[in-house]
């Protein structure tokens, strides 16, 4: 989760991820940061997501972006 | 049918009527029945088109459905399959839907683009023939199905969203076939998903008042914008457009600004109709503008104008392009190679070309359209590279964002970008397009009279001056409306007879001035793409 939030405040660091859960829905991060985003949890967790992932349920909080990291990779995405 | 007719009008108060009378739950195979009407009364030679691509995808999209379901289903029922197994299945079913959506996709596809890019591509055959001495004729006689641009973009987006996972499929062929042919959106959108259109059409609505009422008067202000602003200001713009070369500079300047208005009263004049239209039987439709002329950049006018279109290709080409695996690694080798910031931008700017040449070419089969497409994309992708140093030249020249005329500066920026950007394919080739930026640029000589100036004013003085209305009327509406809905402000500001009162002039501007402008009909710009 530490490396999650690391790469979260870099994106942006004026937000509490701690307690911001509408991410997606604020429109707090542009097409380009989303795909930035995207980018960074695929190298830093090893885990391959696709278009299918792209729903606000999965981004809209940091606690939303490690559990779909864990489904992922435990194999049940 | 024109929706600018008397037909149209008796067409939609018929739907009422049958829609409203009937029991709740035949109301969407009214709404069924009054779209395959409409559209079969823009030519039966249609209709074979809409659908074989209803059939098609929904026969798709219910083959994925069940192959997820039989996926689960298979995995719960065998509960000690190792990992590897797991993923092995997976993978294999994965396969057979992902072959099941590209047939269905490339059938739709190549539909679109037969019918619509084939004159194009003969065309560039031709001239490439012609390099060699030989020719390439064109004999094709296709008529393009109505709306196709628009419904085979919608049903994609279902077949991609059921394939993701992001929707459940319709079992029901009929409600895809309303999906696909619901009328009020069949010939110029907006583009809805699944998701948020099933959920209006399927469900019971009742007569209400408010709907009615606020409907009513939205309908009122479509037919206005698009009969007394833009079928006034289409002869003038038409009328410059073919004739550049002999007008001033500033003539020509006044008819491209003139262009800008047009076309936004004649889509969001055709959005205002239908939309109005909705809410009276209670749907709620996608709605496609946001003010898009008070935009600051022009990233920012494509996420207000056309909104659903641009939500489309977002979803649809630029996600999909943007984390295709193929440009992560080229992101990555970048990102090793040319550092952070270059790795960063580059799947995003690879994704973003591909996207504006794509927006480009939906738009029309023509050079000029691939180079409006072109354009639109170097502003954009030119500010995402730049954010950065703007950042620090704005820190060092002191320029405050919330700065009203910092802002002031930007929206007129961005509103003259976009009037240049936008009459390049318009001129019926890509050298006029550029070549009234030139005459623009170039041809200084200041015209000697009113008449001059403005070509159109003498022969319709009344026209320009209820035009001219319209535009300062659009300017204040889009200014209420940064605060709050208008029609919810009138109510507020004004009694129910002043109300009353300013809808009947509208009425009237419309039989007096938008009657005799819009002549047979008077076709809608967007209703070509």
């Amino acid at each position: 989760m530490d490396e999650l939030l690391a790469i979260l405040n870099d994106l942006n660091p004026d937000i509490d991820y701690e307690t911001e859960d509408r991410l997606i829905d604020n429109k707090c991060y542009d097409s380009f940061k989303i795909i930035t985003l995207i980018s960074e949890i695929s190298d830093t967790f090893d885990v391959e997501l696709g278009p299918e992932h792209l729903i606000p349920e999965n981004f809209n909080s940091a606690k939303a972006m490690w559990d779909m990291i864990r489904r992922i990779q435990e194999g049940e995405e | 049918m024109s929706i600018l007719s008397i037909p149209f009008l008796l067409f939609a108060a018929g739907l009422m009527i049958v829609y409203f009378a009937l029991p709740n739950r035949f109301q969407w195979w009214v709404l069924l029945a009054f779209s395959l009407g409409f559209y079969a009364l823009g030519g039966l030679a249609n209709v074979p088109f809409i659908l074989a691509t209803s059939l098609s995808v929904w026969g798709a999209a219910l083959y994925i459905q069940r192959n997820t379901n039989a996926q689960k289903a298979y995995i719960k029922a065998n509960k000690d399959l190792s990992k590897e197994e797991k993923a092995a299945y997976k993978d294999r079913c994965k396969a057979r839907r992902k072959l099941v959506m590209l047939l269905c996709l490339l059938l739709n596809v190549g539909i679109l683009c037969a019918m619509k890019y084939v004159h194009f591509l003969l065309a560039q055959a031709d001239s490439i023939a012609r390099l060699f001495g030989g020719s390439v004729s064109d004999t094709v006689s296709w008529i393009i199905p109505l709306g196709i641009s628009f419904y085979t973009f919608q049903t994609v987006g279902y077949l991609l969203d059921v394939y993701w996972g992001k929707c459940e499929a319709q079992q029901n062929c009929l409600k895809v076939l309303l999906f696909t042919s619901f009328f009020p959106q069949i010939t110029q959108g907006p583009i809805s998903t699944y998701r948020d259109l099933s959920g209006e059409l399927f469900r019971a609505h009742a007569l209400d008042y408010h709907n009615f009422s606020w409907g009513a008067q939205r309908m009122i202000w479509g037919f206005f914008k698009k009969m007394a602003v833009a079928n006034v200001l289409s002869p003038y713009v038409a009328n410059v457009f073919a004739n550049y070369y002999s007008y001033s500079g500033l003539t020509t300047f006044i008819g491209a600004l003139c262009y800008s208005a047009q076309i936004y009263a004649d889509f969001s004049g055709y959005m205002d109709i239908m939309c109005g239209l909705c809410q009276i039987l209670g749907i709620s439709l996608t709605e496609n503008f946001e003010r898009p002329y008070f935009s600051k950049s022009v990233a920012e006018y494509w996420r207000r104008w056309h909104m659903s279109l641009g939500t489309w290709f977002k979803n649809y080409v630029y996600y999909p392009m943007a984390m295709a695996k193929w440009n992560q690694r080229l992101g990555k080798t970048a990102k090793q190679k040319l550092g952070k910031a270059f790795g960063d931008y580059l799947p995003a700017t690879v994704a973003l070309v591909v996207t504006w040449l794509t927006t480009g070419l939906w738009h029309g089969a023509s050079w000029g359209y691939i180079a409006w497409g072109g354009v639109n994309g170097i502003f954009i992708i030119f500010s995402m590279w730049m954010e950065q140093p703007f950042a620090k030249w704005k820190k060092r020249l002191h320029i405050r964002e919330s700065a009203w005329l910092w802002r002031a500066f930007q929206v007129i920026r961005t509103f003259l970008l976009v009037t240049f950007i936008k009459v390049l394919p318009e001129l019926g080739g890509l050298r006029n397009g550029l070549g009234l930026w030139k005459q623009i640029f170039t041809e200084h000589s200041l015209p000697g009279s009113l008449g001059e100036l403005l070509p159109f004013v003498d022969g319709n003085r009344a026209g320009f001056f209820v035009m001219l209305i319209g535009i300062l009327l659009m300017f204040a509406v889009s200014m209420i409306q940064r605060r709050q809905p208008v029609r919810g402000w009138l109510e507020q500001k004004t009694a129910y007879p002043v109300r009353l009162l300013l809808f009947a002039i509208l009425v009237l501007l419309i039989f007096h001035i938008g009657v005799p402008a819009s002549g047979g009909g008077g076709g809608f710009i967007y209703a070509q793409f």
